[in-house]
């Protein structure tokens, strides 16, 4: 984006106004107008958006791989015949949510598009970094106590 | 789409690096169900045709539409993901249990 006019903070700044009702036009794009409710937002919005969607799609499809591969491929724990399943368990259902959940943000951050407002914060990363960190210490736990 | 990445039709090459999005989600998808296939052959079969279902619906990618085109293939690829997730939880609750893999 070499040719995209920075403010003094380096943040980008929409200077071809023709973005939402040419999606093809272009330079930088530029979000609908306030206000503007069911106008179909710029494309490479449209776009962004879906690329969001399937890259937490590809995460929730990783996430349930590593939970079978931790039930299916693990050795057993030393005494603890649950402890696979304890590890295993929380990520293949945290993927279920992760899918659920990123179709839900999709739609509203498309619906926030359509209407001119900002997309809003996305709460996954947390409930990501939250869940696999828990599970990341179980697995730990585990495996000391195992010896 | 045969002018793909020319910048007058796709400024930013957006819709370009969404079908290549769109690739690499068919491929995690043929990934888990080709992983799924040497465990139970008939669950891996399902999630490998769900892979071909994904790449049918990502050469829809870019294709222009109505929004509720759009907002229906991605709600068939999140329930496709969960159906997955049930497999998955099915196989690792009921499954035979294994010894791992030793080195």
């Amino acid at each position: 984006m070499g040719n995209v006019p920075r403010t003094p903070a380096g943040k980008e700044t929409p200077t071809d106004a023709s973005g939402p009702a040419n999606p093809a036009a272009p330079g930088p794009p530029v979000p609908p107008a306030a206000g503007a409710a069911g106008v179909e937002p710029d494309a490479r919005f449209t776009f962004a958006n879906e690329r969001t969607f399937l890259a937490w799609i590809r995460t929730a499809l990783a996430l349930v791989a590593a939970g079978l591969a931790v039930v299916q491929l693990l050795p057993p724990f030393h005494g603890i015949h649950w402890g696979r399943h304890a590890i295993g368990i929380p990520l293949i259902l945290l993927g279920a949510v992760v899918a659920v959940f990123s179709y839900i943000e999709w739609d509203a951050n498309q619906r926030a598009l359509q209407r001119g407002d900002p997309p809003r914060q996305s709460r996954l990363p947390r409930l990501l970094a939250v869940i696999v960190g828990l599970v990341a210490l179980a697995a730990a736990v585990l495996a000391l106590i195992s010896g | 789409m045969s002018r793909a990445g020319s910048g007058a039709d796709d400024p930013g090459l957006a819709r370009a690096r969404t079908r290549l999005a769109w690739t690499r989600t068919t491929l995690s998808f043929a990934a888990i169900g080709g992983i799924l296939l040497k465990r139970d052959l008939a669950a891996g079969f399902v999630i490998l045709a769900l892979s071909a279902l994904v790449w049918g619906l990502g050469r829809l990618a870019g294709v222009p539409g109505r929004a509720g085109g759009r907002r229906c293939r991605l709600l068939v690829i999140a329930l496709a993901v969960t159906g997955v997730s049930a497999v998955a939880l099915a196989m690792a609750l009921f499954g035979p249990q294994t010894s791992g893999l030793h080195p």
